[in-house]
């Protein structure tokens, strides 16, 4: 059996880059797939301990949550592909016509 | 039967106002008549109260208000002379105005005013309490401001209304300070009050004169006096009564005569056992009234405008008054009879005075006495009603104003005879020159020459008719009613127990027990023999030994002006000089004729130097400091916030950089912090 430990290191790597991407980039796309990485970091989280201590309430919380993630994506490309309708690009510095 | 309609006397002209408010305009003449009926109800009214409760009765109905305080009805003695007077004299003045006012686009709305005006004075005339008179005191102000500038086209109407609402402002905001601090120490008194009895209300303030503390007692009767030296235009707030003239002259009949003027002297008969407790009181009043009585008198001397030698002869009068309430520090509560006898003779034969006025502007059409003279070739009736009405003024033997100054002039000799002389030669001499610039005023508009092209033919009857009633009155008021007046007055703070003895004390007056008694029982001898009261009169004076000429005096002072106006004014003697009118040339006659230079001190010197350079200081203070320094602390605080609001970049990834940052930061001071032991 895998190690507790295991699990929880590569739900901390996908979370670091996750952020690392959130912070950095600039494309709207490359943004949304960093949260995926957040979220599915997570997700790791709460299937690892479900496994480890018999509890199967993790596992139903990671489905509700990938169910999540799923309509989040769906509204977030939404968002993108009328965004790069209106701007012709999806690079967020440019999208600031409300800003001051 | 009657006093259960009382409340009808203010509530029918207050419907005469909505009535000719709204559907004036499709009534004839302004529905002018509705006004006239219901004034006219109002002295059937007070006639019928009159016989009902004379000689004993008060009528008193109040119902609670809120708080302590109460609305209500009190008619005793003083509110009845004052309603029979009020309702007859207005009634006269409406019909008049019936006829004067024919034509005129804004009939309607003369007439919805003039009905309100009517109401606002009798409702102070019979309020039970002082809040209640304030608030009708207030409205005839607002009335006043809206009749003298009923020709609000006119610019010299506008500023004399607004002249006229300012300065009896002045005068109001001191009446309410006096209000409130009598309210103060009303309460302050914890009074037991029994049902039916409210703070402010005149029985219950009189009763507990006594145990408000003297100082404040003054302070209150300053205050009140403020207010009635405001609306009855004394020293120095008289200002705005000539430039009343700008009004419609059946306005300013209402104003000298009837319903406005009065209501100060009112006020201080009103609350006469307060200014005669108070100490100085009656000495401010006095003091007041006989400056003013003189000081107007003498500007009478050279007005040229015929309704602003009324309007200084008004607030001459009106000194009298205040003197003769004054005065009575010394002879107890008979002044407010004898005041009042004036105040009432003296609208009589203003009202005659100035609707004589408007009836020879009306045919005339000018106010110039310059531009008059041989009117009375035209006008008989006017000459001869306005003839009865100057021999009452100016106080010619027999006539109404005979009796009633006559009256004032001797109760200021008592005064003297105890305090001080000064009222008493202010007045006579205050009494000559009446006779002068009245006879001065009669003679050059209907003696001589005609001296300008104007309008010949006699005015309508509608308005010779109020003039005869009044000029009947005018005559036979002073004879028919000075002994029943004064008895019925005298009694009048009786029905209230008031303790004029008591209050004496914390006045501090010089009472004349006996000499008191003395005065009391001199007007009773008055009742009795009517004709022969000079007679009765002169006795009881001699018996006191009063100097022989204090009752000859009045008639050789009315006589000797009467003939020194005809010496220098009557055409036969002396051809008029329209020069002499203005006295260009004479410096004491220019000083009388600018009245004073007052306009050029109050407007002029004090306007433009003391007030304007005071208004820059301010204004500059205002800006430069006040202002100064906090538009430079908003001017900072915008620019610094100008620079800080960068730091919301609206860049999301801005925002979880900082967040993150700050997470790190935290997690690393909370994990040294549980190294070192902190936490």
């Amino acid at each position: 059996m895998i190690p507790l430990e295991l699990y929880i290191l590569l739900a901390s790597l996908m979370f670091s880059i996750g952020l690392y991407g959130l912070v950095t980039q600039k494309n709207g796309v490359k943004l949304m797939m960093c949260i995926e990485l957040l979220l599915n970091s997570a997700n790791i989280n709460l299937v690892a301990f479900s496994a480890n201590q018999p509890n199967v309430n993790g596992q139903v919380f990671a489905l509700f949550s990938i169910a999540l993630a799923a309509a989040e994506a769906g509204v977030g490309f939404a968002i993108m592909i009328s965004l790069y309708r209106l701007y012709g690009t999806i690079d967020l510095d440019n999208v600031n016509s409300m800003r001051w | 039967m009657y006093a259960d309609y009382a409340y009808l006397i203010v509530a029918l002209p207050v419907l005469a106002f909505l009535l000719c408010l709204f559907v004036g305009w499709h009534l004839p003449r302004g529905g002018g008549f509705l006004t006239v009926l219901a004034t006219f109800s109002g002295l059937i009214l007070s006639l019928g109260i009159f016989s009902e409760i004379y000689p004993e009765g008060i009528v008193h109905q109040s119902m609670h208000w809120f708080g302590p305080l109460n609305v209500g009805i009190l008619i005793d003695p003083l509110a009845l002379v004052m309603l029979l007077m009020v309702t007859a004299v207005v009634t006269l003045i409406h019909t008049y105005a019936n006829g004067y006012m024919n034509g005129d686009p804004g009939a309607a709305r003369y007439f919805s005013e003039a009905a309100l005006f009517t109401a606002a004075m009798l409702g102070l005339i019979y309020a039970d309490n002082l809040l209640q008179l304030f608030i009708f005191w207030e409205l005839v102000g607002l009335c006043s401001y809206l009749l003298i500038g009923f020709w609000y086209r006119k610019p010299s109407a506008a500023a004399a209304a607004k002249k006229a609402f300012l300065t009896t402002r002045v005068g109001d905001v001191l009446f309410l300070a006096g209000i409130i601090v009598l309210y103060n120490n009303m309460a302050s008194l914890n009074l037991a009050l029994k049902p039916g009895e409210y703070l402010l209300q005149f029985p219950v303030i009189y009763a507990h004169l006594a145990e408000i503390p003297p100082a404040q007692l003054t302070l209150i009767a300053l205050g009140l006096l403020g207010g009635a030296v405001g609306k009855s235009g004394q020293f120095p707030l008289h200002v705005w009564l000539p430039d009343a003239m700008e009004g419609p002259t059946t306005v300013s009949a209402m104003i000298h005569a009837a319903t406005m003027v009065t209501a100060g002297v009112y006020l201080v008969a009103r609350m006469f056992p307060l200014f005669y407790a108070a100490p100085y009181g009656l000495t401010a009043v006095a003091a007041v009234g006989a400056f003013t009585a003189l000081f107007a008198a003498t500007m009478g001397l050279t007005a040229f405008d015929i309704k602003r030698v009324l309007a200084f002869s008004t607030v001459s009068q009106l000194g009298f008054m205040m003197t003769g309430l004054g005065v009575g520090a010394a002879v107890g509560a008979t002044a407010v009879g004898v005041s009042m006898f004036h105040l009432i003779g003296h609208s009589f034969f203003k009202a005659l005075l100035f609707l004589c006025a408007g009836s020879v502007i009306h045919a005339v059409n000018t106010n110039d006495l310059r531009e008059m003279g041989g009117v009375g070739k035209y006008m008989k009736w006017t000459m001869y009603t306005m003839l009865i009405g100057s021999l009452s003024l100016a106080g010619f033997p027999l006539f109404t104003g005979f009796y009633s100054k006559d009256e004032i002039i001797k109760i200021a000799y008592e005064y003297g005879t105890v305090i001080n002389f000064l009222p008493y030669i202010f007045l006579v001499v205050a009494a000559i020159l009446t006779a002068i610039y009245t006879f001065r005023m009669w003679f050059s508009v209907f003696t001589g020459k005609e001296r300008s092209d104007y309008g010949k033919h006699e005015s309508p009857m509608i308005m010779i008719g109020p003039l005869a009633i009044l000029a009947v009155f005018a005559f036979g008021f002073g004879l028919a009613a000075q002994g029943g007046f004064y008895n019925y007055l005298d009694s009048n703070f009786d029905h209230y127990g008031v303790d004029f003895e008591q209050l004496s004390s914390i006045g501090g007056h010089e009472i004349l027990g006996e000499h008191g008694a003395v005065a009391e029982g001199e007007h009773g001898a008055a009742a009795e023999g009517e004709h022969a009261a000079g007679e009765g009169e002169a006795a009881a004076g001699e018996a006191e030994g009063e100097p022989w000429y204090i009752e000859i005096l009045p008639i050789i002072v009315a006589i000797g002006g009467i003939l020194t106006a005809g010496l220098f004014y009557w055409d036969k003697i002396k051809k008029f000089d329209p020069s002499q009118v203005t006295g260009d040339n004479d410096p004491i006659r220019r000083m009388l004729l600018k009245g004073y230079y007052q306009h050029e001190i109050f407007t002029g010197w004090f306007a433009e130097t003391v007030v304007y350079g005071t208004a820059l200081i301010c204004n500059t203070i205002d800006i430069k400091l006040v202002d100064g320094w906090l538009n430079w602390l908003s001017a900072w605080v915008m620019g610094f916030a100008q620079n800080v609001r960068k730091v919301q970049t609206g860049v999301v990834q801005n925002y979880i950089t900082a967040l993150v940052l700050g997470v790190v930061v935290l997690v690393v001071v909370i994990a040294l912090a549980t190294e070192v032991g902190l936490v």
